[in-house]
Parts: structure tokens; C-alpha cells; sequence
């Protein structure tokens, strides 16, 4: 038994498909620069207070928590404000640093639910074919064809206009995103269980008897879950981006401190204050950046067979 | 399967859909709450008996599928209804749409020419430092909002150098043309939109020609083709690209399926008196009439470009009707 044990151990352990794919993300210089963006933000956003120069929604100068430097409104960037202040006298890089939260909320948010439908939707599909997956991705057409950002703009202003915009608005932003966000996703998930249905190994469980259910999470889903990681990376910026432009439009939830509302509040002001709309949309391209480094990045490094 | 039979398909497949978008646009009027509240909100002297009336000429006092179908009969003989704040819809529509095609038309033909030849040298290229800048430049392109880009543009060339007007159609007074001419006006103040709208929507075409031409350069055929001696610019364009455009006719046909909704940011942010900005205005004081004549005749183009596509792909490809 234990000299079994001893062989087993001297033979040098395989690398597991994910050990493989880390090598080659690590390799992949553009993939580095945006996890390190990424890495970056998630640090903003954990130690928001540390970052900021300021407390949250501080009129420096006048409220009390930040008595000093003087009051100044749509002042331009300075030592004490790098990134300058807006028309109420916020300081913009540490509102900057607030909205970081915020977007990791939506993108996060809104691309959870995106996945989680377009999972469950190309999984039952593919896997069970026939008239379910005929009658799913009828679905699925009549949401892909529809003009999504317009029918967002509407949805947003139909239930913003309903729900006092006191608490919960962000959330209403970040579900209705989510839930018109999944088409695109279900449909390339479904084309890869279709194509992985077809190995031998499927039919063999198939003939011992697994259950369909045991065959599509044990099985199919481990297979096609280095896709959803691709889509789940890509979709998150395409999420933050989208509710930076809906804000901008002034459809964004009021009371929520997102880089999208900022830019909103100051649009008006671009002359007299630039930097209070530029820094915001300055970041929501950095973060977004970032994202879609890291995701195309996962893209090679996931899929060896797009690199030949 | 012959062509006609493919065709007939296609098109019976969108029948479910249409319907399935139509009742959707319906439903989301229907949960905003009350029409003739929202027709009258303008007017607080409205009687409850005229409230009555308007309810009676708007079907409201018939049953909601009754209500339905009747919206859908209306759209089928192309009457789209009335503006909440006034005016015939279709008229509304019709003022915009030019504005919104120039600005959409130039942007698509600009960003072909630039992203066709760029994508092709970078597929050429392949893992060259040419290559890998062209493929992260792109990358950050796509990320970068079209606020940013339009904000930045209005503020460097606009308020600062004064070399372009920062938004509008045209000047308000015949005296401020360039040389008193309305056409150089117009083509002044159509420079900044068209430029950040080309640039917003470039990225992803070279990217896209850039795998669709790596694809292709896999092939057999142009291995064939090398080996048999052709000149590497005859390979590359004759054998090569006219292939990898595929995919750019599935993009240019989605393309147009779009078009009309215009570009709702860049016409706002440039103050651009198209379909998009009007969509956006209509939709702040939920003008219904005007939100759900702009979606469906947007998803009916959809439909139609997708058929197209399909269609022409089918006529190049005999491969893709055998299915």
C-alpha cells in the first residue's frame, strides 16, 4: 500500500488545463496591463476613505466634516484638489474614488444576471434541442433584434418615474441591464454545447446511465465554462459602459454616485469646468480598458485553439 | 433547397418575432400607466368629460387585446398616430431622419475606408510590433465612450482653437456662413460629429477584418495559390480579401437594421437634430407615440436587414442553404 503511494507521488503530477491557460495569460503582456488595471480599481473601491482626499458628497470648504481648504465652486485642478472641484464644490477625484464602488456594482451586477439567464438559456437549449431549444431561441431573436439601449432609455424612465428615486435606484439600473444584456452570450453558449454534446464522452456517460441533469452540470458546464468566463469578463465592461451612457442621457438612478451621473451633473458646466465631465469619463475608459484587455487576454489564453 | 424555399423560410421565421417585439413595446406603454393622463398632463384645465372623449378616440374603454390589435392595424396601413406634445408622428420622424442618415452614412463609409486596408496590413503582419500596436490601439478604441471622445472633441476644437462650431446643424443667422455660403456651413459644422462618430465605430471593424482575414489566410486555397505562383498583392486582394469581406456584409447589414436610431449620444452631446436626440427627448416625457413608432420601425429594418443578409449569403455561399 504505502510503496503504491511512493510511486504515485515520484511521477510527476499533469498540469491542470487551468494551470496551462495562467501560463499563457501570464505571457500575454496587453492581459497583464489589465488585470493590473483591474487590480488597481478593486483596491480603490475596498479602500475608498484612503484613497479620497475627502469624505463622501463634502462640500469642502462648508461642510463640516472637511473645513478647509477654502470654498471653491467648479475650482480648476490644485494641490488640494487634483482633479478640481464641481458646481456644488465637491471634490472631483475623491467623488472619482466613490464612484469606483459603484461601477464594480453594476458591471458586477448587471453582468451576474446577464450570465446567470444566458447560462440557463444556452445550456437547456443546446442540451435538450428539439422544440425547447426552437421555442428559446425564438426568444432570444426577438431580444437580440430588438434596439436595446433605446428600450433601455425607456424602461429606466418608465420605472424611475414610478419608483420614488430615493433607494434602489441604482439597483433598478443594474437589473434592467442585466435582464436585456444575455441574448448575445446565450447564443454563443448554446453553439458550444451543441459542439461539445458531440464528444464520445458525453455519449459514454449517457450509456451508464448519468442523469441529463448530472450530464449537463458535470459535464457539458464544466465544458464550456472557460467561454462564460470570456463572456462574463467582456460583458462587464460593455455593462459599465452602458450605464455611463444611460446616466450621461440623464436616465441614470438620481441619488447614485456612478461616473455616469457625474459627467451628467457637470455636463452642463463643460465650459466653465471641464474637469469635473472629463475625470469621470476619463475613468469609466480606464476601467472599461481594463476589462477588455483582461477579457481578451482570457479569450487566448482559454482557448488555444483560436491561437492555432 | 432551392433559393425561393430558403427565402420563404427565413421570412415566415420573422412572422413570431415581429409579433413578439410588438406586444413588448405595447406592454411597456401600458405598464407606464394611464395614456390620457399622460396626453393631458400638460393641461390642467382639462373637464372629465373631454378626458371621456379622448379615452373613447383612443379605443381606451375597449378590451386590452381589442386595444392591441387595433395599434397593430394602425401600424400596418402606416399611421403612426399623434405626438403627445403635437403634431403627426410620421411628421416628426420624417423632419429627423436626414439629418440622422448623413451623419450615419458618412460615419459607415468613412470607417470602411479607414478599417479595411489597416485591418488587412495587420492580418498581414501578423504578431509584428506593426500588428500587436494595431490590435491594442484598437482594443482601448473600443473601449473609449463616445462622450468622452465627443466631450474632448467639442472642448479642444471648439471652445478653445474655435476651429469648429461645437454643435448644431447649421448657424441661426445667414451672417455667420463661411463666406456666406449655407452649404459650407453646414459641411463646418458636420466635421467634429462625423469625425468622433467615425472614430467611436472604427475599432471594431478593424478588428473584425483583421480575424476574418487571418481566417481566410488559413485556407488551402491561398496556399494554392501561393504555390502556384501569384503575385503576393494578387493573393492578398483577389483571393484573400474578397473572402474575408464576409463577415463585414453581416456587419454593414446589421448596420443598416440600426441605422434609423441613429446615434442617441453623439446627436446629443453634438446637438444633432436627428432620430437619436429626438428619441431621447421623446422618451425624457415618456411620448409614447413617438418612442413606439421610432422602435418598431427600427426593429421592422432589423428584420429586413437580417432577411437581406441572410439572403445575399445564401446567393454567394450555396453551402449555407444546404443546412
Amino acid at each position: 500500500m504505502s510503496q503504491s503511494t511512493k510511486q504515485l507521488q515520484a511521477r510527476p503530477r499533469g498540469v491542470s488545463q487551468w494551470a496551462l491557460a495562467w501560463r499563457r495569460l501570464k505571457k500575454n503582456k496587453t492581459a497583464i496591463a489589465g488585470l493590473a488595471i483591474v487590480g488597481a480599481f478593486v483596491v480603490m473601491a475596498a479602500f475608498d476613505r484612503l484613497v479620497a482626499l475627502y469624505p463622501p458628497k463634502c462640500i469642502v470648504g462648508i461642510s463640516p466634516e472637511c473645513p478647509s481648504p477654502a470654498f471653491i465652486s467648479n475650482g480648476p485642478p490644485s494641490l488640494s484638489h487634483p482633479f478640481g472641484t464641481d458646481i456644488t464644490g465637491y471634490d472631483v477625484y475623491s467623488e472619482i474614488v466613490y464612484g469606483a464602488r459603484a461601477a464594480f456594482l453594476i458591471g458586477l451586477g448587471a453582468t451576474g444576471l446577464a450570465i446567470l439567464i444566458a447560462v440557463l438559456i444556452g445550456l437547456v437549449a443546446g442540451n435538450f434541442g428539439g422544440w425547447i431549444d426552437n421555442l428559446l431561441m425564438r426568444v432570444t431573436e426577438v431580444f437580440l433584434v430588438i434596439p436595446f439601449f433605446l428600450l433601455l432609455l425607456v424602461f429606466l424612465q418608465v420605472v424611475l418615474k414610478f419608483s420614488p428615486a430615493s433607494t434602489g435606484g441604482l439597483w433598478i439600473v443594474v437589473f434592467v441591464i442585466g435582464a436585456f444584456s444575455w441574448p448575445g452570450a446565450a447564443r454563443i453558449i448554446r453553439g458550444e454545447v451543441l459542439k461539445v454534446r458531440e464528444f464520445e464522452f458525453i455519449g459514454a456517460s449517457r450509456q451508464i446511465g448519468a442523469s441529463s441533469s448530472r450530464i449537463l452540470f458535470r459535464h457539458l458546464f464544466p465544458n464550456v465554462l472557460h467561454i462564460i468566463i470570456v463572456l462574463l469578463t467582456l460583458q462587464i465592461a460593455t455593462s459599465i459602459l452602458t450605464e455611463a451612457a444611460v446616466s450621461f442621457l440623464g436616465f441614470g438612478a438620481p441619488g447614485s454616485n456612478t461616473w455616469g451621473q457625474q459627467m451628467y451633473t457637470s455636463s452642463n458646466f463643460i465650459a466653465q469646468a471641464w474637469w469635473a465631465t472629463l475625470f469621470p469619463a476619463l475613468f469609466v475608459t480606464i476601467m472599461v480598458m481594463g476589462f477588455n484587455l483582461l477579457g481578451n487576454g482570457l479569450r487566448d489564453a482559454l482557448d488555444p485553439r483560436l491561437r492555432e | 433547397m432551392s433559393i425561393i424555399k430558403y427565402v420563404l423560410r427565413r421570412t415566415l421565421y420573422l412572422i413570431p418575432v415581429f409579433f413578439g417585439i410588438t406586444l413588448l413595446v405595447f406592454t411597456i406603454e401600458r405598464l407606464a400607466g394611464d395614456p390620457v393622463q399622460l396626453y393631458t398632463a400638460l393641461n390642467p384645465h382639462i373637464s372629465e368629460q373631454q378626458r371621456q372623449l379622448l379615452r373613447q378616440s383612443l379605443h381606451l374603454d375597449q378590451l386590452i387585446q381589442v386595444q392591441y390589435l387595433s395599434w397593430l392595424s394602425d401600424l400596418f396601413s402606416f399611421n403612426l398616430g399623434f405626438s403627445f406634445s403635437g403634431g403627426s408622428v410620421a411628421t416628426i420622424i420624417a423632419q429627423k431622419i436626414w439629418a440622422t442618415l448623413e451623419l450615419q452614412l458618412i460615419g459607415l463609409a468613412l470607417s470602411l475606408i479607414i478599417a479595411i486596408p489597416i485591418g488587412v496590413l495587420s492580418a498581414r503582419r501578423r504578431y509584428s510590433a506593426l500588428d500587436v500596436t494595431i490590435t491594442s490601439t484598437s482594443l482601448i478604441g473600443t473601449s473609449i465612450p463616445i462622450f468622452f471622445l465627443g466631450v474632448s472633441a467639442i472642448l479642444i476644437f471648439g471652445y478653445n482653437l474655435h476651429w469648429f462650431p461645437s454643435g448644431g446643424y447649421e448657424s441661426t443667422l445667414p451672417s455667420q456662413y463661411p463666406y456666406g455660403n449655407l452649404i459650407l456651413d453646414h459641411l463646418w459644422h458636420l466635421v467634429l460629429p462625423t469625425t468622433v462618430y467615425t472614430f467611436a465605430i472604427l475599432a471594431p471593424v478593424v478588428l473584425l477584418v483583421r480575424s476574418s482575414m487571418l481566417e481566410v489566410l488559413r485556407q488551402d486555397y491561398i496556399l494554392a495559390a501561393r504555390a502556384s505562383g501569384l503575385k503576393d498583392r494578387t493573393v492578398i486582394y483577389r483571393h484573400g480579401l474578397r473572402n474575408a469581406l464576409i463577415p463585414i456584409v453581416t456587419y454593414v447589414g446589421l448596420y443598416f437594421g440600426g441605422l434609423l436610431a441613429g446615434a442617441p449620444v453623439t446627436e446629443t452631446v453634438f446637438n444633432w437634430p436627428g432620430v437619436g436626440r429626438q428619441f431621447v427627448a421623446s422618451t425624457t416625457e415618456l411620448d409614447f407615440p413617438v418612442i413606439q413608432a421610432v422602435v418598431v420601425i427600427i426593429t421592422l429594418m432589423t428584420l429586413v436587414a437580417n432577411l437581406i443578409t441572410d439572403v445575399t449569403y445564401a446567393y454567394i455561399d450555396p453551402r449555407i442553404r444546404l443546412e
